[in-house]
């Protein structure tokens, strides 16, 4: 049986874990064995800083009265709308208006607080949002 | 609290507990075995339904099938429960593993688990654990992708099993109540086996060796696409959901070649599975090796070859082809 390549590269977004996959032994044997793959790694990263940058792509549209910071929170959440929509037990068209300053300048505290909760801040965090 | 407990690391979240819950219980089965008895190995691709703007690919079964499936294919009697109250939940818990001293498995989330690396926390609702314990307001947790135990204060770990979304878990908690005497596994690994072979040679264009020409194909379209973050956040999307969660590499290949070769114990045709075993494992490296040229296209993406790329994962498929159409008749 042909052996199995066990990658052992750098995976920083691991913090110094090493994960186990099966790899075969010099008799064939299947075991599991701690590997660390930089494929992975670049994997991870570019997820992360997709909503990094989309943090930061946000922030512009806030500064612009485009986007709320209800969006900027989000991102920084690592949520999308449908993980969003569904912590704040809300209509997914209903949040997606919410991700817009004019229709979230509107909104009164009961709203706000169910959003709060969700990304575990305080409500002012939301209402007096400093870029 | 279990004081004897003996943690162990696994390729994969679901197959991991189940298999040390049931060892624990007095009944010894492997992590492959747990994963391949279940027929969990699986190929879907459902370019309609979108995480994160990005499709749908999965290397396996639904979250749960294993744990769902356990109990007919083994005769096992496993103790299951979600809960609404969220105070009844972690009252319930803490008795199992304070004063009853069970080993018992969880559903959570991954992001709002405290221990977890924090590049590794995205909103995925079907991860799962163990508690063998408590101390104060921590709970004493077995995370099998981890290399050692870790603890999670009560309120953590309470917001990760009610955390809302795909999956939700609702507190879901499981431990087996009973084990058989006597277990029939030449027939239900064979039963098991051609299961898994069905669904990996269905007709349905979606899913099996059928769906990864469907995303082979669709990396071919990808060709034309000028933006280039959607590229690269599409190819390294894929190399995720093969190899980054917990899939034992190569999208959960190497996990179900390993259970072939224990199935050549129970007395079925070890000729076939040798040959499937090394097929799989063939694939699972080809797997692989089209992992890193995606990561190598999304690195620099004018270099990216997309008929080159969408052969790799061709071959895959025909590899797994043949290895089903021998297990289908075994």
């Amino acid at each position: 049986m042909k052996k199995i390549d066990i990658p052992q590269e750098n995976n920083s977004t691991l913090n110094g874990q090493r994960k186990v996959m099966y790899g075969t032994n010099e008799n064939g044997e299947f075991q599991r064995i701690n590997y660390a793959s930089s494929v992975e790694e670049f994997a991870t990263i570019t997820a992360v800083e997709e909503y990094q940058e989309l943090e930061k792509e946000c922030l512009k549209e806030i500064e612009n009265d485009i986007s709320s910071p209800i969006k900027y929170f989000m991102y920084k959440n690592r949520m999308d709308l449908p993980t969003l929509s569904s912590v704040v037990d809300m209509f997914s068209f209903r949040v997606k208006r919410h991700l817009k300053m004019k229709h979230f300048k509107k909104l009164n505290d009961k709203i706000l607080k169910k959003y709060a909760n969700a990304f575990n801040i305080e409500i002012e965090k939301l209402k007096d949002f400093k870029i | 609290m279990i004081n004897d407990f003996s943690h162990s690391q696994f390729a994969h979240c679901e197959s991991g507990v189940v298999s040390t819950l049931l060892t624990h219980y007095g009944l010894k089965v492997s992590e492959p075995m747990a994963f391949g008895i279940t027929s969990t190995l699986s190929f879907v691709f459902i370019p309609i339904v979108k995480l994160n703007n990005m499709p749908l690919i999965a290397y396996r079964d639904l979250p749960k099938n294993i744990v769902k499936n356990i109990e007919k294919i083994l005769g096992v009697k496993v103790f299951k429960k979600q809960y609404k109250d969220i105070l009844e939940a972690n009252l319930e818990l803490t008795k199992l593993v304070e004063e009853e001293k069970k080993l018992v498995g969880l559903q959570t989330s991954v992001f709002y688990l405290p221990y977890m690396p924090e590049n590794m926390r995205f909103h995925f609702n079907a991860h799962n654990l163990l508690v063998y314990g408590k101390e104060g307001k921590n709970y004493k947790v077995s995370d099998p992708v981890f290399e050692d135990v870790v603890e999670c204060n009560e309120k953590d770990l309470t917001k990760a099993r009610f955390a809302k979304g795909v999956f939700a878990p609702k507190g879901f908690i499981y431990y087996p109540t009973f084990i058989p005497k006597d277990i029939d596994f030449t027939s239900i690994l064979k039963k098991a086996i051609k299961k898994n072979a069905k669904s990996m040679l269905t007709p349905f264009p979606y899913a099996g060796v059928k769906g990864m020409r469907k995303l082979a194909k669709a990396i071919e379209k990808l060709e034309n696409r000028k933006d280039e973050r959607y590229l690269k956040n599409y190819l390294t999307h894929i190399v995720r959901m093969q190899e980054e969660i917990g899939t034992g590499g190569g999208g959960f290949r190497f996990l179900y070649a390993a259970f072939l070769q224990e199935a050549k114990a129970f007395d079925l045709d070890n000729d076939k599975l040798q040959k499937a075993s090394e097929l799989i494992t063939e694939s699972g490296d080809t797997l692989r090796y089209f992992a890193l040229k995606c990561v190598e296209s999304a690195k620099k993406i004018d270099k990216f070859n997309a008929n080159e790329i969408s052969e790799i994962l061709r071959k895959a498929s025909t590899l797994e082809e043949e290895a089903f159409r021998i297990l289908k008749t075994i």
